[in-house]
């Protein structure tokens, strides 16, 4: 299973296309995302973007890695905001796609290693 | 000036998230015939494009913040990136452009990015306004402590005024230029920008066809030891 939390819908329709799998949810927000981890959906990767409406990616990040079931959960980053130079695989960060140049190739990439 | 400045960083900041949808939307089409194929690469590369002048309105903003390290840079290996960046694109309009590099100082002193930036913006300059039979050169030379880059186009000419900002160093505003339909006088305004920051030397030559524009580079003395 994979999720996808995302406030821009349409962005999230795009890389759930892009996964090329069926079992994919999208969340617009952090807290519909943790509520069904919360109701024992683990994900196998986590595509995520940090400017939300309401809690953030990190903050996310964090609860997730306040938890032994969830702490070491892939996730990769989705944003439009410039992490390329930042080491946050301490976070479970597996990796960080820039939403201005990412390409469908580089997303399937991510679901063929961490979501097979 | 700085209320004017900061709005263009907040429409700037706004236009990203379209663009950027606009670029993931072409890549979800599925079964294009050659021809629509077609017109999804080219919204991709216009999408692309876009977002790249919005993310250069950004840099100009954060200039003032000095946050843009000046190193080392290959300026061969900048001039051959965005080459081949814009070289489909080239392609796509029946046009061709022509290298020579014939400087021996191989590293000046610049930031990567504002450099690629204003070889970009020279390059796509020179795309649009040459005529298809012509084609645009991309030249490097070596220029008394500088290395000089030169991209040549064969359009209108430019305007006196304009010549005259670019003289004097830098643009001051975007403005359009009358004798080259549909341009903005962005690119130039940027890559003025980005040259100064860098305290590079930028500028332009008339010819009765076309206009050559003009960036030099300080050359990178203690790392050109190592090359």
């Amino acid at each position: 299973m994979i999720f996808i939390i995302d406030d821009d819908k349409m962005m999230a329709e795009c890389i759930k296309k892009a996964c090329q799998k069926d079992d994919v949810k999208i969340f617009s927000n952090a807290i519909l995302a943790m509520e069904e981890i919360s109701d024992g959906k683990i994900p196998d990767l986590i595509f995520l973007d940090i400017l939300l409406d309401g809690p953030d990616g990190f903050t996310f990040i964090n609860e997730l890695m306040s938890y032994s079931d969830t702490a070491n959960m892939p996730i990769v980053i989705v944003s439009s905001l410039d992490y390329s130079k930042a080491d946050l695989s301490s976070y479970g960060v597996v990796g960080i796609l820039n939403k201005d140049m990412m390409t469908p190739m580089e997303i399937k990439k991510y679901v063929d290693k961490y979501a097979i | 000036m700085e209320s004017e400045v900061d709005g263009i960083l907040v429409a700037a900041h706004e236009l990203k998230a379209p663009l950027a949808l606009i670029r993931q939307l072409a890549f979800s089409f599925d079964g294009l015939n050659q021809e629509n194929e077609n017109i999804r690469t080219e919204m991709i590369a216009v999408s692309e494009r876009a977002i790249k002048q919005v993310n250069d309105l950004s840099k100009v903003r954060r200039l003032e913040d000095g946050l843009f390290e000046m190193e080392p840079v290959s300026i061969r290996a900048v001039c051959d990136e965005v080459s081949h960046e814009l070289g489909q694109l080239f392609s796509y309009n029946e046009k061709t452009l022509y290298k020579k590099y014939s400087n021996h100082s191989k590293l000046v002193t610049a930031n990567h990015d504002l450099l690629y930036s204003v070889i970009y913006n020279f390059l796509l300059n020179a795309l649009h306004y040459s005529d298809k039979e012509t084609q645009a050169k991309l030249l490097i030379k070596d220029n008394k402590g500088y290395v000089k880059v030169v991209v040549r186009d064969y359009g209108p000419t430019l305007p006196v005024d304009i010549w005259r900002e670019l003289k004097r160093g830098w643009v001051e505003k975007p403005v359009s230029i009358a004798m080259r339909p549909g341009s903005s006088g962005l690119g130039l305004y940027i890559a003025s920008k980005f040259s100064k920051y860098m305290n590079a030397k930028v500028g332009a030559v008339r010819h009765r066809d076309g206009t050559s524009f003009i960036v030099e580079l300080p050359i990178s003395k203690q790392a050109s030891l190592f090359v």
